[in-house]
């Protein structure tokens, strides 16, 4: 009987950690950095150079998804590896299925919740520590985030080891699904908070009277009525460009450009610059 | 404020390990020292004006706050919005005589990195169509049964890669940026029309960072309810961020609550009330 050594699974987790996708392309993606991990494992589990190569082989096959989240695949082939090392009955079809079933799913939970929520919750936080310039909003998110990350991967790589094929259910289960609608949630209202705090679009245009006194000042009245609103409405505007126009976030941004050049103009836009 | 060899040099290198796909690996490169709020620390450290590189720092990071690349398409490089774009405007707005703080510096930032942002994709193409020539050898060295080879392929040779398409575009257009900067003050005049627009666009740009965000997340009409309630919790009842999210956290938390009720056969809910625990 077999058993990986826990030297063994922790150099095979720090070469995903840090190596996933130190050598990507658009045709490999992560393949490499795949294989680089399982290198320690098959080493300790196979003797002979042949058998090595061969088994190594099985990981050559294209992988890509979100790297963090990916750890827990890394971590199933793993366990798949030390069972098929022992005598049980799994080929590499077994393998590679489990890894394309889950390269898509996990891909669709690492964009939108970690790199999609997370990160923007802790960006957010940190936003709000570096008012004035302060370097502790970016010191907080450097430790904050790579030491939470380096945990959570490092769990999800042994959570994975220790199922193999049975993690699957886990990861699309119903009880994954409430938590990461609730976490979807928390997102939201942080997306919320950043856009009123951080984003500051206003207007300069007034209405004057003969004798030059103003008669409406539209950023007054707006702020009466709902404060930072011009920001909330040129998000709503670009949400809806994006998601409901279907336009990439370029063409967008191009439109903005001549939203600004025109707003200019007409006056409605005035940055109040001067030497 | 002027960049001299080192400095550039230390940019360049920064580059090569922010980048997607980065030297840094995927946590701390991209996702830590990419970030433009972190790179605005780290070249605020390499210029010698750190409040100033935060600040400029934060303004661009609004924009590229939901920076995700799914399966590998990039809209915009983070090498080249953070340690390209950030150091340029820094030197601009130190040669206006700005500290960072006025919403012109920032507005500037954020213009002067989306573009760089932008044109910065070519970065990206290049290094993962160099990274190809390594992996093809790779690919021959393993079926000779040369597996230690991936060591050089994974971690050694993209340094190459990095070399060419990030550490020397970074260091010349570092090195030339004092000049660069020069050039616009003296064509383009501040009260002209032209940089109006470039400002105006400044603060308009980060709407866009924050959209695709909520294209992400809002999947039904009331999702914009929530989206709205941190929206005034920060605007009309001025909590800051951090308010924000532990407010946000608790909703998330009753979310889930309710959530897991939901999902129990409906006899067993009023008796379930303790086996929360189940792992999962």
């Amino acid at each position: 009987m077999k058993t990986l050594s826990k030297k063994t699974l922790s150099k095979s987790f720090n070469h995903w950690f840090y190596g996933n996708l130190t050598c990507f392309s658009q045709e490999h993606m992560q393949t490499f950095g795949y294989m680089l991990s399982m290198l320690p494992v098959i080493k300790e589990l196979y003797d002979t150079n042949e058998e090595r190569t061969q088994k190594l082989k099985t990981y050559s096959t294209f992988f890509n998804t979100e790297p963090q989240v990916g750890s827990v695949v890394v971590g199933i082939t793993t366990g798949m590896e030390e069972a098929r090392a022992n005598g049980e009955d799994v080929d590499d079809e077994t393998i590679n299925g489990i890894r394309a079933g889950l390269m898509g799913p996990l891909a669709g939970i690492g964009d939108s919740l970690v790199v999609g929520t997370l990160l923007p919750i802790l960006l957010g936080i940190a936003l709000g520590l570096s008012g004035g310039g302060s370097p502790l909003g970016a010191i907080f998110y450097i430790l904050v985030w790579n030491i939470g990350m380096y945990f959570l991967m490092r769990f999800m790589y042994f959570k994975g080891y220790e199922l193999g094929g049975k993690a699957v259910e886990v990861l699309v289960g119903e009880k994954a699904n409430a938590i990461r609608e609730s976490i979807i949630m928390l997102g939201t209202m942080v997306i919320g908070g950043v856009t009123a705090s951080w984003i500051n679009i206003t207007t300069s245009f007034k209405m004057l009277n003969s004798e030059g006194g103003v008669i409406v000042d539209l950023q007054k009245t707006l702020d009466d009525v709902y404060p930072s609103l011009l920001s909330a409405v040129f998000v709503l505007i670009c949400w809806y460009l994006l998601s409901k126009k279907r336009m990439s976030p370029l063409l967008v941004m191009l439109i903005l450009v001549a939203v600004a050049f025109v707003g200019v103009l007409v006056g409605f836009f005035d940055p109040g610059l001067s030497y | 404020m002027t960049i001299n060899v080192v400095q550039a040099a230390l940019l360049g290198l920064c580059a090569c390990l922010s980048s997607m796909p980065g030297l840094g690996g995927t946590t701390f490169g991209n996702y830590t020292l990419g970030r433009p709020l972190v790179a605005g620390l780290v070249v605020g450290l390499i210029l010698g004006n750190v409040p100033m590189g935060i600040m400029l720092g934060a303004a661009v990071q609004v924009v590229y706050i939901a920076l995700v690349t799914p399966g590998g398409t990039v809209s915009a490089d983070v090498r080249a919005i953070s340690y390209i774009g950030i150091p340029l405007a820094m030197l601009y707005a130190a040669g206006m005589g700005w500290t960072g703080a006025e919403s012109e510096a920032q507005n500037f930032a954020v213009t002067m990195a989306a573009t760089v942002g932008t044109l910065g994709t070519v970065l990206f193409y290049g290094t993962a169509t160099m990274n190809l020539i390594w992996q093809h050898w790779g690919m021959n060295q393993v079926d000779q049964g040369k597996l230690d080879s991936l060591y050089l392929v994974d971690w050694v040779f993209p340094w190459i890669s990095h070399i060419v398409c990030s550490f020397i575009p970074t260091f010349i257009i570092c090195l030339m940026g004092s000049s660069m900067v020069q050039v616009i003050k003296d064509y383009l005049p501040m009260d002209g029309l032209a940089m109006k627009t470039l400002f105006t666009v400044g603060s308009l740009l980060p709407s866009v960072g924050v959209a695709i965000l909520l294209k992400q997340v809002i999947s039904k009409p009331v999702d914009f309810l929530t989206f709205f309630f941190g929206f005034t919790l920060c605007a009309f009842m001025h909590l800051n961020l951090i308010g924000c999210a532990i407010v946000g956290g608790f909703f998330a938390i009753m979310n889930y609550n309710i959530r897991v009720l939901a999902l129990r056969p409906v006899a067993a809910v009023g008796a379930a009330a303790d086996d929360d625990e189940e792992d999962i």
